[in-house]
């Protein structure tokens, strides 16, 4: 990946790819780990690119402090929403949207125009630095490798798998419910954020529908998924062929592009439910 | 200016109602997310359209055409696709993402053949001339809507809390395994609920031109939001409830366009997370629901 | 020995001359563009791509686009994507159209807000964006030669007429509130913002109601409500097409009356608007005139009849004749003289050709005036009215400016 630049020069395709990476292992930290389906994932992505917005905006911050910000404001939006960790199954899902579509709708609002600029987007041309940027989200992304690795090998991560399979038991069993759900929940908000905020730093100009695009929520959800949630390789694979199969569709047949992407989803849900790799680990093999 | 708001949520928020009554249904039997549910809507909306246009039916005849058409493919649907997603060990999540590809399917489809230019049917075919409550000046299509809501919502009840069928239905709502244990035919029961549920969206959609100026493609992702806040705030699996969500939901919009118009759509996620977070169970619900 | 050198020296010349021609000459000319055709952005830019496309294919039907640095006629290709409404989807395309497919020369989709995301892009790889309606003032700053709109007037000037007409027609006929109601987004805020700032200058007319509503709000009932008691005499809604259709259903319905009342689209997409609202609904509502409804007298390409017959004659699916057709084809107009004026297809002389257009080319889109950022400042939409034509239909009449008016305003009384 860090080499694709000089072989692929169209780096801001790539720049997409590790993107979704990240957030893919990001939803997969909450979801597959703890079985949460946060589908207001890109409020805690907005949330960092406003924060890294605003840090340079306001305080005018060299870009690796208002990165922090973007991380710091996603955790605070976090901390805000562990409430919502009470809820269940498809209540912490729709609750969940329903708090990402709030908070886009209080920073688009013209009545903050002074602070986020409001419906006319964000010109941060001053820290413009593609190549900077690219390799800190490269960074970024192998961070967040790293943690889902430790996680799928580690006590903690055990733990978590616990909690998704029966919350009952497993407090019986000593894991503490509530501190391991809350603690993977600001992992994931935290990660979300600072993608939030390298992709703010990267791309410079954008309007709230940009960064509150539900769309960034929806594909980090089938990414996972299709390739199989609380594995590293699961996301890994998700992204490479989907994301892939999606810039070559949307490249080569463009108007049936939504159907085919709908389709997929559906027949993905029916027939492999557990992801591309539960092809390998119905067969006992265990992947990464 | 305060009455007329609220006299305008009321009639606005019934209409609701009906939007939020085939979701509530749904959820209420099967326990699944049915993100579709707006894009059903938009095609019982294009339904209308084209029924008018093409053959001159008025509004009400399109909604009993609706009705049937929508019901018979409800149940195909079910069969396909629940029994099947049931059995995966996180069915609630997964019918989340397979219902938005539904949707997404849908929308494309509908957007291929049709085109995404908005579609609309004269107001003056549901009467003309405002209809004047506690000083608001209201559109005549409005109170149609509301009246047709109600009715729709008092057959539900009957349904539900009269018929052999509404009783089997209720008891799986409560314990689906329990009713399979008692040997209810529960997917049957469920089916023909699935079926009731997304006539209910075809016809909220029929007269969702009247209501909200337009309809496109691309309208069923908005809706869906304001469906669940009506349907969570008034209590899943009570069809009075969703009246009172409704209600709730049309009143405080209309009261936010009159004092702080930006802000209007920030009601729906602020009431959904609200009422979630303190009283789950609804305001009408009666057992600690594990929200 | 020397005879020989100099017999030579003339076939040396021939050869490197000829010789550097030929292999300058490119063998089609690359334009790149997006557009979407799905989502909220997609009924006013499939109408942009099918018309642009139609210039293409009317151009290499004819052997290609004369391009002046080679003298010849070169056939054009065009490579479109499907951004499908997305700004994240558009970047990536845009980035792909210049650095992969390494085009010539840059549309962009339409709308402020799918062009927002390409000017930084094609600044920074030194592009030249030919900006068809993108028109949010943020785009056009004195550091980036490399963008020009094309065929909408700049946000910040184009309800100008609105406010002239108010303050001089408008209160010798006794208008002296004006009510504003507005979506919230980039596009229309830009407007409100402008049309407050320029009845506030003139200090003529009070403004009893100001509102910005979501872009999203599809009913209106409430607000006309709370705008009839606030008593203005003039009324303007600035929103999307959508938000028009909805606020003038409601108006219609809910029965109250305004001296004058203005919108944005009953003009621009006066076809469509009359499908949703209705002639009833419609009628003596004020608006733009947009290009496809007045006929300028054009110094090149098509006039409005010709080209609406081309239009008609291509049937094409599923979009509606109106301001957005017009705008794609015009940018092959524009293009296409830029190429036969530059001195090279490099980019910034791309720029200077583009620009050396500004004030002598009239389309059937209005007279191209470029300020010196590359905003435009000609085709200044004037202000119209819809009224009957007395054959159960509608008709837009100009009343604004003076130089183009074509009949005679009726304000309510």
């Amino acid at each position: 990946m860090a080499i694709m630049p000089l072989v692929y020069s169209n780096e801001l395709m790539l720049f997409n790819f590790v993107m979704f990476l990240t957030l893919a292992q990001g939803l997969n930290i909450i979801y597959g780990f703890t079985g949460y389906l946060p589908f207001g994932y890109v409020g805690f992505f907005g949330a960092g690119a406003y924060g890294f917005a605003l840090a340079v905006m306001h305080l005018h911050f060299p870009p690796f402090a208002a990165l922090a910000m973007g991380g710091a404001a996603a955790l605070v939006v976090a901390v805000v929403l562990i409430p919502m960790l009470r809820l269940s199954g498809a209540y912490f899902a729709i609750a969940n949207l329903a708090a990402a579509q709030a908070i886009y709708q209080v920073i688009s609002n013209p009545a903050l125009e002074d602070i986020t600029k409001g419906p006319y987007g964000v010109s941060l041309s001053e820290v413009f630095a593609p190549g900077l940027s690219y390799a800190v989200a490269l960074a970024i992304m192998a961070a967040t490798f790293a943690l889902v690795v430790w996680l799928r090998n580690s006590r903690f991560g055990l733990a978590l798998q616990a909690i998704r399979e029966d919350p009952v038991s497993a407090a019986m069993a000593g894991v503490s419910v509530v501190r391991g759900r809350t603690i993977a929940w600001l992992l994931s908000a935290l990660i979300a954020g600072l993608v939030g905020g390298v992709f703010a730093w990267h791309i410079s100009v954008f309007y709230p529908e940009t960064a509150f695009d539900i769309g960034v929520s929806i594909f980090a959800t089938v990414f996972t998924l299709f390739g199989g949630p609380a594995t590293l390789s699961g996301p890994l694979l998700g992204v490479a062929i989907l994301y892939g199969v999606y810039n070559a569709i949307g490249i080569t047949v463009p108007q049936y592009f939504q159907l085919i992407y709908g389709l997929l989803i559906v027949a993905l849900v029916m027939f492999l439910p557990n992801g591309l790799v539960s092809l390998l680990t119905r067969r006992g093999i265990r992947v990464p | 200016m305060l009455f007329g708001a609220i006299a305008a949520g009321l009639v606005f928020g019934l209409y609701f109602t009906l939007v939020g009554l085939g979701l509530n249904l749904i959820f209420g039997v099967m326990r699944i997310v049915n993100l579709a549910h707006g894009d059903f809507l938009m095609l019982g909306g294009f339904a209308a359209y084209f029924l008018f246009y093409l053959l001159g039916l008025h509004p009400l005849v399109a909604a009993v055409a609706v009705l049937v058409v929508f019901f018979l493919v409800g149940l195909p649907i079910y069969y396909i696709i629940v029994p099947r997603l049931l059995l995966a060990r996180d069915s609630e999540m997964l019918s989340v993402i397979l219902f938005f590809g539904l949707s997404q399917v849908i929308e494309a489809l509908t957007a291929i053949v049709f085109g995404t230019t908005e579609r609309s049917i004269p107001g003056r075919v549901l009467g003309t001339g405002p209809v004047i409550i506690l000083g608001q000046r209201l559109p005549s299509a409005w109170v149609f809507g509301a009246a047709v809501s109600s009715v729709a919502v008092a057959m539900v009840y009957l349904y539900l809390y009269r018929t052999r069928l509404g009783m089997l239905t209720r008891a799986v709502m409560v314990s689906r395994d329990e009713a399979l244990a008692t040997g209810i035919d529960v997917h049957r029961v469920s089916a023909i609920a699935f079926g009731i549920g997304i006539a209910l969206a075809g016809i909220a959609g029929v007269f969702a031109p009247f209501m909200l100026g337009s309809v496109t493609p691309s309208i069923g992702v908005q809706i869906n939001v304001a469906a669940f806040a009506v349907i969570v705030v008034g209590t899943l699996g009570n069809p009075l409830g969703t009246v009172l969500g409704g209600v709730i939901y049309g009143v405080s919009l209309m009261l936010m366009q009159t004092y702080l118009s930006s802000w209007a759509e920030l009601l729906p996620n602020l009431l959904l997370i609200g009422v979630l977070l303190i009283r789950p169970e609804g305001l009408l619900g009666r057992k600690t629901r594990r929200a | 020995m020397l005879s020989r050198i100099l017999l030579l020296l003339p076939l040396v010349w021939f050869a490197l001359a000829g010789g550097a021609h030929a292999q300058a000459v490119p063998s089609e000319i690359k334009i790149g563009s997006l557009y979407a055709s799905s989502g909220p952005f997609a009924s006013i830019s499939m109408p942009v791509y099918y018309t642009l496309k139609m210039w293409v294919d009317q151009t290499n039907a004819a052997g290609g686009v004369f391009v002046k640095p080679y003298n010849k006629k070169i056939p054009i290709k065009l490579i479109s994507y499907d951004d499908q409404s997305s700004t994240a989807t558009a970047a990536t395309l845009y980035n792909q159209l210049i650095t992969q497919d390494k085009v010539d020369l840059l549309v962009a989709d339409s709308g402020s807000v799918l062009t927002s995301v390409a000017v930084p892009i094609a600044k920074e790889h030194k592009m030249f964006l030919f900006d068809v309606s993108g028109t949010g003032g943020t785009f056009f700053t004195a550091d980036n030669p490399y963008i020009a709109l094309m065929a909408d007037p700049v946000s910040t000037i184009w309800p100008k007429y609105i406010a002239d007409f108010l303050d001089s027609t408008g209160v010798a006929e006794g208008i002296k509130t004006v009510a504003i109601l507005y979506a919230t987004n980039d596009f229309t805020t830009t407007q409100a913002n402008a049309v407050r700032g320029f009845i506030q200058a003139a200090g003529k007319l009070k403004i009893v109601y100001d509102q910005g509503v979501p872009t999203t709000t599809s009913n209106y009932t409430v607000l006309i409500n709370n705008i009839a008691n606030a008593n203005p005499d003039a009324v303007l809604h600035l929103g999307y097409a959508g938000n028009d259709i909805a606020f003038f259903r409601n108006l219609q319905d809910s029965g109250q009356k305004f001296r004058f009342v203005f919108g944005i689209y009953p003009g621009e997409e006066q076809d469509e608007l009359t499908k949703t609202v209705g002639v009833g609904g419609l009628t003596n509502i004020f608006s733009y005139v947009p290009p496809s409804s007045y006929h300028y007298t054009p110094n090149f390409g098509p006039t409005l009849e010709q080209f609406h017959a081309m239009w008609d004659k291509a049937h094409l699916p599923g979009v509606e004749f109106g301001a957005n057709a017009i705008y794609g084809y015009m940018t092959g107009l524009v293009i296409e003289r830029a190429l036969a004026t530059t001195e090279s297809l490099d980019q910034m002389a791309i720029h200077n050709a583009v620009f050396g257009l500004s004030g002598k080319l009239t389309t059937m889109d209005g007279s191209f005036a470029l300020n010196e950022m590359g905003a435009q400042v000609g085709e200044i939409t004037p202000l119209g009215q819809l009224q009957a034509d007395g054959k159960g239909g509608l008709k837009l009449v100009v009343v604004y400016p003076p130089e183009l008016v074509n009949g005679k305003p009726i304000i309510g009384k």
